[in-house]
């Protein structure tokens, strides 16, 4: 065991029992059960899946700006879905299915949670590792398994599912309805192995933050980016059981001819199908009493991340940090009361979806706090602005833009108008997608130096933020104006409506299609300056190279294999100590005592 | 509160009436909020805990989705609870009993008894699930099948969910056994060992639960 240099930051530690390090190479890299080998597993899966979902994207782009071009590459890969290389309308929605499925699934879920949360919370609360090291080892596999299920879809007869990433029946329920073959249920048994990988995942993120936080870390002094995986995981364990079984109730329902989901008399293609008295309404439910937690779990941990690197770079502790800390909770709350706004055209009762709107509209209060807050941290900080701080600021300008035109959606009399138009693609991509992506970026850039003892390309970060940050806008903002026509979404094209078809809406769509292409061209910018950093990238063997205050910043770059040496630091103080009156320097790490912090003799004791 | 011995002496177990409390050697990572103690024992019971709320939203969905199915069209047909249910609700209960011996045993720490409690509490387990087949059969026998009617598809349904989680924890029984064989440190096979007795209570009840469901909402 190499031997680690101890900070000096520390004022104390606990000793605890070390763990040794595995040598073999399997062991150590493929099925190790270090928290942070399994949280850059994550990353990883989460990197590829997000260049796949992204090819998925231009190719729905590209079919909606020239229905009867011809890609022949396409059509060798794909040589039903795009016969000489022209995409059928099949094709088309199979693609929008994967591309949502694959982002919202594994990469929005996966990344921020399995993925910085594996890898930071156990430093940021002292630990050695997770509560249940190899449980975290089979999370990541089960997810990996998960993703190759999902992946499996595209190769089938039939290909990848049509039903959109909701999955909605009876399209998805009724194997009739779609081209002959097993992607959907390829795409359900995928879904159904991810919830469980993700269920095992939430208990292990549980259990580590009550169970494992270091001496003098209470709740209230946890760093928020470990209260947003807190609260995230809390929403996974009480959210997937729920997707699980209808995931279960639907395949029963394509396969042994049970009916939950299909309805009596349904005719498909001139056939009566041979199911009885089931309810696609009951499918909604059951799926959006998951999915909007689902949102939530996509981007908690970005706005802990945005909160935490705001903080760090404007030189200021967290305006209102208990504020935060119960806005965090009343989101993750309010997120289990409101999946009947997703649902307001189904034909509810009117009074059930004026309790839905008044509980959406409730969830706006603690987003203003946030949003405030963060504002209030920047106030009259002395700002840095470096990439992860740019991402950050770009997080919060998407999370509000994406925000407002929720407060149009989440009004039913107002929803029937933009349900299923651009308007709702143009909302939920801002607010739960891009802004969740910028989170990711700027964790990325704030902890690339501490996981890979490297430092990235600030110039290059920078061009890829603004090309990024203006990119998104240039995509999603006009989206909201073919909404207002409005123009339905998840169609191939228009065919008959001459205004949407060959009028503005066709410019607009292509303008939104070259802003995609130029956008998506622009992540490769990121991903040469990641992986060329990873390699060769200015070293950093700083500890603290940001000053920051969280318990990650006292140990080397990148951390040995059990993180404190087998000692754990104690915390003496809030996790967001900066411009303290009388200080010896401009902030305070966790582990500092008021000696340390002070000198002799300590004027006060700090509060949390 | 516990007197600390080291490891190699007779198990200290201090009997309180609410439980027995047994102090582990400072190595097995107590942490802060328990310093000096049972780390372990806890964090695993804490897991399980945490992961009954999971296990609970999977049977509260199918539950709502019943309660839902049933009251929307007019094909449920009721089905009548096979009468082995009553048997197999009978071997649960007893098993939990003997698991509960068998975590005595652990606390006290006898391989032998623990070894032998374990063995009957999955017999017992096994037992219960061979009751459940045979309601199956019941079932089958008059003619319903997982997809003849609804009611029929949520019986084998609820009854399927809950023996498969039973049969993890037979698995985790099995684990303990290994375990033993590898003659692990105490504290180790006693975490184990207590969060599977608790995650057995649970299903018990869970069953209770499911079982109540058959017979009262038909």
């Amino acid at each position: 065991m190499t031997e680690v240099q101890l900070s000096k930051e520390v004022a104390e530690y606990t000793e605890v029992h070390r763990h040794p390090e595995p040598k073999s190479f399997i062991w150590k890299y493929i099925f190790s059960v270090d928290h942070k080998v399994i949280g850059i597993q994550y990353l990883l899966l989460a990197v590829v899946a997000v260049f796949v979902g992204m090819a998925l994207s231009l190719l729905v782009r590209l079919r909606l700006v020239c229905p009867e071009c011809s890609y022949p590459l396409l059509g060798q890969f794909f040589p039903v879905g795009a016969p000489e290389g022209v995409m059928t309308p099949e094709f088309y929605l199979a693609m929008l299915t994967m591309h949502g499925t694959v982002m919202v699934f594994m990469v929005l879920t996966t990344a921020p949670q399995g993925g910085f949360g594996n890898y930071f919370l156990p430093i940021q609360i002292g630990a050695a590792d997770m509560a249940f090291p190899r449980l975290n080892m089979l999370s990541f596999w089960t997810t990996f398994v998960s993703f190759l299920l999902l992946m499996a879809a595209f190769v089938v007869e039939g290909g990848a599912p049509m039903s959109g990433w909701t999955g909605y029946p009876p399209l998805s329920a009724v194997p009739e309805a779609t081209l002959p073959g097993i992607g959907q249920d390829l795409w359900l048994a995928s879904i159904a192995v991810f919830c469980i990988a993700s269920l095992l995942g939430a208990l292990n993120f549980i259990v580590t933050t009550l169970d494992l936080r270091a001496k003098g870390l209470t709740m209230m002094r946890m760093p928020l980016t470990c209260w947003t995986w807190f609260v995230t995981a809390i929403l996974g364990l009480l959210a997937f059981g729920v997707l699980l079984a209808a995931g279960v109730l639907l395949l029963m329902d394509r396969n042994v001819g049970t009916s939950f989901f299909v309805p009596a008399g349904l005719v498909v293609s001139d056939k009566v199908i041979d199911h009885s008295g089931g309810s696609p309404i009951l499918w909604q439910h059951l799926f959006w009493f998951f999915g909007h937690p689902e949102v939530y779990i996509a981007i908690l941990p970005g706005m802990g991340v945005t909160s935490h690197v705001l903080s760090t770079f404007a030189r200021k502790t967290v305006f209102g940090y208990r504020a935060m800390v119960y806005a965090i909770a009343a989101i993750g709350g309010l997120g289990f009361v409101v999946w009947g706004h997703h649902m307001f055209v189904s034909g509810m009762s009117p009074y059930s979806a004026f309790v839905f709107s008044v509980l959406t509209m409730c969830i706006g209060v603690p987003s203003a706090i946030k949003t405030f807050n963060w504002i209030g941290t920047m106030w009259g900080g002395k700002i840095r602005f470096t990439s992860p701080m740019l991402y950050s600021i770009g997080f919060v300008s998407l999370f509000v833009s994406g925000g407002l035109s929720g407060i149009f959606l989440g009004q039913p009399t107002v929803d029937l108008y933009f349900h299923d138009t651009y308007f709702v693609v143009a909302h939920f991509h801002l607010i739960m997608g891009v802004a969740a992506i910028f989170g990711m970026f700027a964790g990325l850039t704030f902890w690339f130096p501490k996981m890979f003892g490297k430092m990235m390309n600030e110039p290059l970060s920078k061009i890829h933020f603004w090309i990024t940050f203006v990119g998104v806008y240039a995509i999603f903002g006009p989206m909201h104006y073919l909404g207002m026509l409005p123009h339905p979404r998840r169609y191939a094209e228009i065919t008959s409506v001459d205004y949407l078809g060959t009028g503005g809406a066709a410019e607009l769509h292509m303008f939104i299609t070259v802003a995609a292409v130029l956008t998506v061209l622009a992540q490769f910018i990121f991903l040469y300056n990641f992986v060329k950093s990873i390699f060769s990238g200015k070293e950093c063997r700083e500890e603290n190279p940001w000053e920051a205050t969280t318990l990650e910043w006292t140990i080397p770059s990148p951390p040995p294999h059990d993180n404190f040496a087998g000692k754990v630091p104690h915390v003496y103080r809030g996790a967001y100590d900066f411009a303290l009156k009388g200080a010896k320097r401009d902030f305070a790490m966790q582990c500092n005592d008021d000696k340390a912090v002070y000198g002799e003799p300590a004027p006060q004791a700090s509060g949390d | 509160m516990p007197a600390t011995l080291s490891p190699s002496e007779a198990p200290p177990v201090t009997s309180t009436g609410g439980g027995d409390f047994v102090t582990l050697p400072p190595s097995q990572e107590g942490n802060w909020h328990n310093p000096g103690g049972d780390g372990v024992v806890q964090r695993y019971k804490l897991g399980v805990w945490i992961g009954m709320g999971g296990i609970l939203m999977f049977f509260a969905a199918l539950t709502s989705a019943m309660i839902v199915r049933q009251g929307l069209s007019g094909d449920w047909v009721p089905v009548a609870v096979p009468p082995v249910l009553y048997v197999s609700t009978l071997v649960l209960l007893v098993s939990s009993f003997t698991v509960e011996r068998a975590r005595r045993e652990a606390v006290l720490r006898s391989s032998d008894g623990l070894r032998r409690w374990m063995n009957v509490s999955a017999g017992l387990g096994l037992a219960f699930l061979a009751c459940q087949l045979l309601g199956w059969q019941d079932l089958a026998g008059r003619g319903l099948y997982l997809a003849s009617n609804p009611a029929n598809s949520f019986y084998y349904l609820l009854t399927a969910g809950h023996g498969l989680h039973l049969l993890g924890g037979i698995a985790v029984m099995g684990y303990v056994w290994v375990r033993i064989r590898a003659s692990r440190p105490w504290p180790t096979r006693l975490a184990v060992v207590e969060a599977t007795a608790l995650y057995w209570h649970f299903l018990d009840v869970l069953w209770i639960y499911i079982l109540g469901l058959l017979m009262f909402w038909r």
